[in-house]
C-alpha cells in the first residue's frame, strides 16, 4: 500500500518522468475530428508541425496545436467545398439525363426488373418453365408488342402493381448508375454523356454553371470558414516567428554577457600575465591552424 | 458638436431603449447566458480552474517567482477559455454529424411541401413517384450532412467565432505579456 503511494506521489525530482511530446499533447484535449475524420493522419499533422516549428516551451506548443487544429480545419473546409461542388454538379447531371435519357439506354433493364416481378406473380400460377415466360413476356412488353402489353398489364393490375412506376423506378436507377459512372469517369458513361450534352448543345460546364447558384450561399459560408481559420493560423505563425525572435534577442544578450564576463577576468599578476599571452598564442595558433585548413578546403 | 437639445434628446432615447420590456421577453432575455454558457468565466468553474491551474505550473515551470506564475495563469486561462469555445463548437458541428436520424429543418420543410403537392395534383390515394418516394426516404450522409449542419447552426458558429476570436486576442496579448516579463 505504502509503496503504492509513493509510486503515485513521488517526492523528488528524479521519480518524475519527463513528460513526451504525446503526452504533453493529449494535455491539450483530444484531436478536433468530427465523425469519420482520421485520426491517423491528424496524428501524422502533428508530427509533422512539430518537426518543422520544434517548439522549444509549453507556449510554443500551444501555438502548433493551434496551427494544427486551424490547418486541419482548413483541409476540412476545402475537401467539403470541393465536395459540395461535386453533388451539385451530379444533382444537375442526375437532372438532366432524367430528361434526355433515350428509352433505348434503359430498355433491357426494365425488361429484366419486369421480368423479376412477372416470375414473382406467375409463381403463383400452375405453369412450367416460369422464369422463360416471364423473360419473353417482359421483353416483348418492352418493345412495346401489342399483345404483351395487353397481358402484361391485367397481371400487373391483379397483383395492384403499375408498369409506368416500374419503368420510372428503373430509369431513375440507371440516371443514378450514369451518373455515378461518369464520376468514376467511366469511358463509356463519358461517351454517353457527352453524347447526350452535345445533341442537346450543351457542355458539362453549362451545368457546373447552372448548379453554381443554388450552391453559392453554402459556398459563401465555407470559404468564410476557410478564411477566418487562414488568418488565424497565420496569425499563430507569426506569433511563433516573434517568440523566435525575441527568444533569439535573449539567447544573444545571454551569448554576449557570457562572452563580456569571460573577457572581465584580467589577472594583473606577472603569473597571470603569462597565462594571458599563454592564451592569446594558443588562439594565435587556432586561428592561424583554422585559416591553413580553410585555405586547403577552398583549394 | 451636437447641439443641447440634440444631447437631450438621445438622452431620452437612450432611456427608452432599455431592454425588453414585456414579462415574457425579460424571461427571455434572462436565459440568454444560459444558452451555451460561454460566458462565464473559466475561474468561476471548478474544474476549469483546475486545468487553468495545471496549465500555468506546465508554462511558468516548477521553480516560478509568484508574479511570473501569475503572468502564466493569465495566458492558461485564455487557452481554457479557447479550448471550452472550440470544444462547444466541435460539439455543435459533431453531435448532429453522429446522429444518423439527422435531418435539416429545411429538408423536413421541403419534404412536406413535395408530399402536399403530390397530394394536390394526384390526389391522396394515387402512389407517388419513384423519385419523390425515394427523395423522402432519403438521409443527409457525409459532406453533403456537414453542409446542411453547416447552413442549419450558422447562427450559432457565428457566435461561437465571437467568443473564440475573443479568446484568441487575450490569449495572443496574454502570452506577450507572459514573454516580456521572463526576458
Amino acid at each position: 500500500m505504502a509503496s503504492k503511494r509513493r509510486r503515485s506521489n513521488p517526492k523528488t525530482k528524479s521519480m518524475t518522468s519527463v513528460p513526451t511530446r504525446a503526452q504533453r499533447f493529449a494535455f491539450f484535449g483530444p484531436p478536433p475530428l468530427l465523425d469519420g475524420e482520421d485520426a491517423a493522419l491528424y496524428d501524422d499533422l502533428v508530427g509533422r508541425m512539430c518537426a518543422a516549428v520544434k517548439p522549444v516551451d509549453v507556449i510554443d506548443e500551444l501555438y502548433v496545436a493551434s496551427v494544427v487544429s486551424l490547418e486541419w480545419e482548413i483541409m476540412r473546409w476545402r475537401r467539403l467545398k470541393f465536395s459540395v461542388l461535386q453533388a451539385s454538379v451530379h444533382d444537375e447531371l442526375e437532372g438532366f439525363l432524367n430528361e434526355r435519357l433515350d428509352y433505348e439506354a434503359y430498355a433491357e433493364d426494365f425488361a429484366q426488373a419486369l421480368a423479376e416481378i412477372l416470375m414473382e406473380i406467375l409463381q403463383e400460377s400452375p405453369q412450367k418453365d416460369l422464369a422463360e415466360e416471364a423473360k419473353e413476356l417482359a421483353h416483348q412488353y418492352a418493345r412495346s408488342q401489342p399483345d404483351a402489353v395487353k397481358r402484361v398489364r391485367l397481371r400487373l393490375t391483379a397483383a395492384e402493381l403499375d408498369a409506368d412506376q416500374i419503368l420510372d423506378q428503373v430509369k431513375a436507377q440507371k440516371v443514378q448508375e450514369l451518373a455515378q459512372e461518369y464520376a468514376r469517369r467511366e469511358p463509356e458513361a463519358i461517351r454517353l454523356v457527352n453524347e447526350l450534352l452535345a445533341s442537346s448543345g450543351r457542355t458539362i460546364h453549362d451545368l457546373v454553371l447552372e448548379a453554381l447558384p443554388r450552391d453559392l450561399d453554402e459556398i459563401e459560408r465555407i470559404d468564410r470558414l476557410i478564411s477566418i481559420a487562414e488568418t488565424r493560423r497565420n496569425i499563430s505563425l507569426r506569433e511563433i516567428d516573434r517568440r523566435r525572435m525575441v527568444l533569439g534577442e535573449a539567447l544573444r544578450r545571454n551569448l554576449q554577457e557570457v562572452e563580456e564576463g569571460e573577457f572581465e577576468v584580467i589577472e594583473t599578476t606577472a603569473e597571470g600575465q603569462n597565462r594571458v599571452q599563454a592564451r592569446r598564442e594558443s588562439r594565435t595558433g587556432r586561428s592561424e591552424r583554422a585559416a591553413i585548413r580553410g585555405r586547403r578546403s577552398s583549394h | 458638436m451636437s447641439s443641447a437639445r440634440k444631447i437631450k434628446a438621445n438622452r431620452a432615447n437612450a432611456r427608452a431603449s432599455t431592454g425588453p420590456k414585456t414579462a415574457q421577453g425579460r424571461a427571455r432575455t434572462a436565459r440568454n447566458a444560459l444558452r451555451h454558457g460561454l460566458s462565464v468565466s473559466v475561474s468561476s468553474d471548478p474544474v476549469f480552474s483546475e486545468a487553468v491551474d495545471a496549465l500555468a505550473r506546465e508554462i511558468a515551470g516548477p521553480d516560478a517567482k509568484a508574479e511570473v506564475l501569475e503572468l502564466a495563469r493569465r495566458v492558461a486561462e485564455a487557452e481554457i477559455d479557447l479550448r471550452r469555445v472550440r470544444y462547444a463548437r466541435h460539439q455543435l458541428l459533431n453531435s448532429p454529424l453522429s446522429d444518423p436520424d439527422y435531418e435539416s429543418q429545411a429538408r423536413v420543410r421541403e419534404k412536406d411541401a413535395l408530399v402536399y403537392r403530390c397530394m394536390r395534383v394526384d390526389g391522396p390515394f394515387t402512389p407517388m413517384p419513384y423519385h419523390v418516394v425515394e427523395f423522402l426516404d432519403s438521409k443527409p450522409e457525409g459532406p453533403v450532412k456537414l453542409a446542411m449542419i453547416l447552413s442549419d447552426k450558422a447562427r450559432q458558429l457565428l457566435a461561437m467565432d465571437r467568443y473564440e476570436r475573443r479568446a484568441l486576442s487575450r490569449r495572443k496579448f496574454a502570452i506577450r505579456v507572459y514573454d516580456l516579463s521572463c526576458k
